[in-house]
């Protein structure tokens, strides 16, 4: 006979202020099968677990209901106490009446009559639930880092430094990310390539990591500790083995103006290229989509120049197979693209520039050198207008979140002006300075005290070119007057988005997302760099607009995450697992397909003599996450959820 | 009848050939204007079939009937366009392999009965298609217009009334070709998901798990609503169903075998307007 012991929480004042708990306890305690039901303030707390214990002890109770917080919360705690006092867990379940009831009511008798249902719906439940042992899943320890910038390199790094495998895949040809393109880093202006391409070669020759640069992920199945993911490796045309870097195809290929995506269209490429000089690995790809040879056919002077034979134009993309344990993301982002502001001029008037285009300018390995010359005449600006949140907080026509990043690269990249052209004038246009972080108000402060960048509280409503200039209207609203400033040239500090294709790709490897294509965390606070599938992890600013710092932090967060993982042979998993019913299964496949974790085979009933009676769904418990889909498909009703039978669940709403 | 003739002998050749063990057709009914399924295993026999516009049954569901095809043995069978799509979408779902069934296509228009080129089910995909491009299927009717007009209030009372007369014999489901499930979930009663009894509740859960279960996968044969007993206008439930899944999805079922069920696939651009 059950017998069901109600342990009733007042969480403090969070729910015992809207749910009368000693009224829940008596009325609990009529209900039938229950042997206790007690109220208490903590009962997750020492003493409060420890009278669950004595009371399942002492009344040798066969199943606990908690009326407490959300499962979330809470579940793992005294499934736990449960199996110190010899019952086993999953005969422990929890009615929330936290965020399910006193925290969304007011009134406190009705609070107090909901409660009451709740709770007696997981008392009926479990009255029927069964006694479960926890599944073993073996665990690949091998890492698959996706995405090759700072956040990547750095998750990477960290996790074959202590020992264990990783595959870092980057889509470009080369790694390095954004963080390759900048010039000087806020705060400390160090030179970012200087502190960049240290690692990426470091990522490249460690014997724990296997870089597949120019390589995309076709597919990911599997879970936690064990999945399976399918590589492209995009055809380079040239042969990674016997190319030895010299760079001879480059400097022969005729075709030498193509915009160079790496100097954000200021600076030209030839077909076959390396991003950068500094390129890791420094081994050229044909850009097929630009490349003579592809277009028409004929060329092939690339082939003549190489003395290793190395370039092949039949090469085709190839697949690799991995086995994976966990993976980290680390995909970063990409700059708005401004042309949707009319306003500005952007797209129309050729100084009129994005940030990062400023950073190319700036830096010693762009296409000037380093000279801050402007793109229309190559002349030097005198005087250059920095507008902030160019599509930041701005809900009509940009993005309603703040990028984070650009106060902090604007006051940068007027210092970094400063130092360059020193008669030169700069006018910021700014609505707050947001220089939140260590060292950051300082810098900002730096920017305006020494290098005497002046900053306009106020928007900019249009940019014009006129007498060869451009002219810049704004309103400062401190001084409540409208301004006009004439400009050489005009920076704007533009949002950071998601990758083009985030959302696709978060399908593909299967996560979550934001609605604008920032990746989720399990939770904002406290599991911020685990994705809501176990076993991937983020990193970088593919989670959220993040400046270096933050970024390598959350690398190492994840590549933590990972290692805890690793630590271990075998995971412990819930055994919350379909099971099918081979008798009633009319063996449609409809399940089959619907799983979205491919755990679902088709098995052969044989009779005595071999001969197949029928074929019948059957779900491999090793692979099966107790989603559920399957059960919600199948029409003839003949899988059930271990933990969740249609018993127990039908029970729980009878019991309301 | 230039058409029943032509079949009749088409039968005999298959029967006597030995193609075929068995050929599924029609013979007459109770009433000069019904027709009553015809199995036959002997060329003699063709003669009893008959075929004309009173042919109107979907016969496709005989076909899976337990063991007939597990010999591995062919079987002809009369169908209408609805009939072939029936075979495609029992072939989806690996309930029968369609390289068993020789079809035997006919169609008709007001009472002219007229053959449809093709013996396997794959023969006939541009047909199918063709009929996609013209979907709804079937001309629109007063009352499918009157129900889609009416308010949630109204449409809730119009099917409650007209539900209130199911007596649950199942008739609907055991005349429906993609009924096929060994053990219905109406007849799983632990736990009793679907409410036995007549009354409000028990007859909208059974009308409305039948829509789900048919939802992606009723070719609008019309075999449930003439199977009932007292006249449940089920058509309006599969025509509504059936606009829905096309809209949302672009599905129209039965086009081929390899159609994906459309309730158990996912495609990356599937519209989430329905996922709140
Ligand atoms: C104008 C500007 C100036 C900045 N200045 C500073 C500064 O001074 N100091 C500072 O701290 N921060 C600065 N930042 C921010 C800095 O650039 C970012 O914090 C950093 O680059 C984030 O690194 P990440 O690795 O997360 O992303 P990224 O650098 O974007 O790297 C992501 C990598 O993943 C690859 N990738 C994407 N999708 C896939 C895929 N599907 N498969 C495989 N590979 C993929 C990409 O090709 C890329 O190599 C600046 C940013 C901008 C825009
Ligand atoms: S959905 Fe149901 S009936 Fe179909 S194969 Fe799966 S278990 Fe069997
Ligand atoms: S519950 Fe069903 S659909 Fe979900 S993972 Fe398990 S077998 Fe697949
Ligand atoms: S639900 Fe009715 S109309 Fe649809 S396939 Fe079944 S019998 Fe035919
Ligand atoms: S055939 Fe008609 S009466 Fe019988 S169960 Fe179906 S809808 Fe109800």
């Amino acid at each position: 006979m059950a017998k069901i012991g109600v342990f009733i929480c007042h969480c403090g004042e969070n729910i015992g202020a809207k749910v009368d708990c000693s009224r829940l306890a008596e009325a609990l305690g009529e209900h039938p099968g229950v042997a206790v039901s007690v109220e208490y303030k903590y009962f997750c707390s020492d003493p409060g677990q420890e009278s669950v214990k004595k009371a399942i002890r002492d009344n040798n109770l066969t199943g606990v209901v908690v009326a407490a917080c959300s499962p979330r919360m809470h579940e793992a705690t005294f499934r736990k106490a449960c199996a110190e006092a010899g019952l086993n867990p999953y005969q422990c379940e929890i009615a929330n009446i936290r965020e399910q009831c006193s925290w969304v009511h007011t009134d406190k008798d009705m609070a107090t009559e909901k409660a009451m249902d709740i709770t007696r719906s997981m008392v009926e439940k479990v009255k029927r639930n069964n006694n479960l042992q926890p599944i073993e899943v073996p665990v690949t320890r091998r890492a698959l880092v996706i995405g090759g910038g700072i956040a990547g390199i750095q998750a990477a790094l960290d996790i074959a430094n202590a020992g264990q495998e990783v595959v870092l895949v980057e889509r470009e040809p080369s790694l390095g990310g954004h963080m390759a393109q900048l010039s000087e880093t806020f705060p400390t202006l160090d030179c970012s390539q200087c502190i960049m391409t240290p690692r990426m070669v470091e990522a490249a020759q460690h014997p724990n990591i296997r870089l597949l640069t120019y390589a995309e992920i076709e597919s990911v199945d599997g879970y936690i500790g064990n999945f399976k993911v399918k590589v492209r490796m995009k055809s380079r045309c040239v042969d990674m083995n016997s190319c030895t870097g010299c760079g001879d195809c480059i400097t022969k290929c005729p075709l030498k103006k193509i915009p160079s995506e790496f100097d954000c269209g200021l600076g030209k490429r030839t077909a076959i290229y390396t991003p950068f000089a500094q390129s890791v690995p420094n081994k050229p790809v044909i850009d097929k989509a630009n490349c003579i040879y592809f277009k028409n056919g004929k060329c092939k002077i690339c082939t003549k120049s190489c003395q290793f034979n190395s370039i092949n134009f039949e090469m085709q993309d190839e697949f690799i197979e991995l086995e994976i344990g966990a993976i980290v993301v680390a995909t970063g982002f990409q700059v708005q693209n401004n042309a949707q502001y009319g306003e500005y001029g952007y797209g129309k008037y050729p100084d009129v520039i994005n940030g990062l285009q400023f950073e190319r300018l700036a830096s010693a390995s762009g296409p000037t050198a380093g000279k801050i010359l402007r793109p229309s005449d190559g002349k030097e600006p005198q005087t250059v207008v920095f507008i902030q949140c160019a599509g930041s907080r701005d809900p009509s026509k940009g993005v309603r979140y703040c990028s984070k990043i650009c106060c902090m690269y604007t006051a940068k990249h007027a210092m970094l002006y400063a130092h360059k052209v020193h008669d030169g004038k700069t006018h910021i246009f700014y609505m707050d300075i947001r220089a939140a972080g260590k060292g950051y108000d300082e810098f900002s402060r730096r920017a305006i005290e020494e290098d005497e960048a002046s900053y306009v509280r106020g928007r900019v409503s249009k940019v014009w070119q006129e007498n060869g200039k451009l002219m810049v209207r704004g309103v400062d609203t401190l001084l409540g007057k409208p301004v006009e400033i004439a400009a050489d040239m005009v920076v704007l500090a533009t949002t950071m988005i998601p990758q083009p294709d985030a959302k696709e790709f978060a399908k593909t490897i299967g996560i979550g997302y934001d609605e604008y294509g920032f990746y989720n965390e399990a939770h904002l606070k406290l599991r911020p760099v685990e994705s809501s599938t176990a076993g991937i992890f983020l990193a970088g600013a593919c989670q959220s607009p993040k400046d270096i710092p933050d970024s390598v932090a959350q690398a190492s967060a994840s590549a933590s995450k990972v290692l805890a993982l690793f630590s271990k042979d075998k995971l412990e998993r819930e055994p919350v697992i379909a099971i099918n019913n081979e008798a009633t299964c009319a063996g449609c496949w409809g399940c089959v397909l619907a799983c979205p974790y491919n755990a679902i085979e088709k098995k052969d009933i044989l009779d005595r003599s071999g001969r197949l009676i029928k074929r019948v769904a059957f779900v491999n418990p090793g692979l099966c996450q107790g989603c559920g889909t399957c059960v919600t498909f199948c029409r003839s009703n003949s899988i059930d959820l271990a933990g969740f039978t249609e018993k127990q669940i039908f029970a729980e709403v009878m019991g309301l | 009848m230039i058409t029943q003739e032509q079949y009749r002998t088409r039968v005999k050749e298959l029967l006597s050939s030995g193609t075929v063990k068995m050929v599924i057709g029609y013979k007459p009914g109770s009433t000069p204007d019904r027709r009553r399924p015809l199995f036959i295993r002997t060329a003699e026999e063709a003669n009893r079939l008959v075929l004309d516009s009173a042919c109107i049954t979907n016969l496709s569901g005989y076909l899976v009937t337990e063991g007939l095809l597990s010999d591995e043995k062919k079987v002809a069978i009369f169908l209408r366009p609805e009939g072939i799509r029936s075979i495609n979408i029992l072939a989806a779902e690996s309930q029968l392999n369609a390289d068993q069934i020789i079809i035997l296509g006919f169609d008709s228009t007001g009472s002219v009965v007229k053959t449809l080129d093709g013996t396997h089910a794959g023969d006939f995909s541009e047909l199918l298609g063709s009929i996609k491009q013209n979907s709804p299927v079937k001309p629109s009717e007063v009352l499918f217009e009157q129900v889609e007009q009416m308010t949630p209030a109204e449409r809730f009372a119009f099917w409650q009334e007209e539900f209130s007369r199911c007596i649950k014999c199942y008739a609907c489901r055991q005349a429906c070709p993609m009924c096929y499930c060994r053990r219905c979930i109406v007849d799983s009663n632990q736990p009793q998901w679907v409410n036995t009894s007549s009354h409000t509740l028990g007859n909208f859960e059974w009308n409305i798990v039948r829509a789900f279960h048919l939802a992606g996968r009723c070719v609008e044969c019309g075999n449930c609503g003439r199977a009932c007993p007292v006249n449940i206008p089920l058509r309006l439930i599969n025509r509504r169903m059936a606009q829905e899944v096309i809209e949302a999805f672009d599905h129209f079922p039965g086009l081929n075998q390899t159609q994906e069920p459309v309730l158990a696939s996912f495609k990356k651009d599937d519209s989430e307007t329905f996922i709140l």
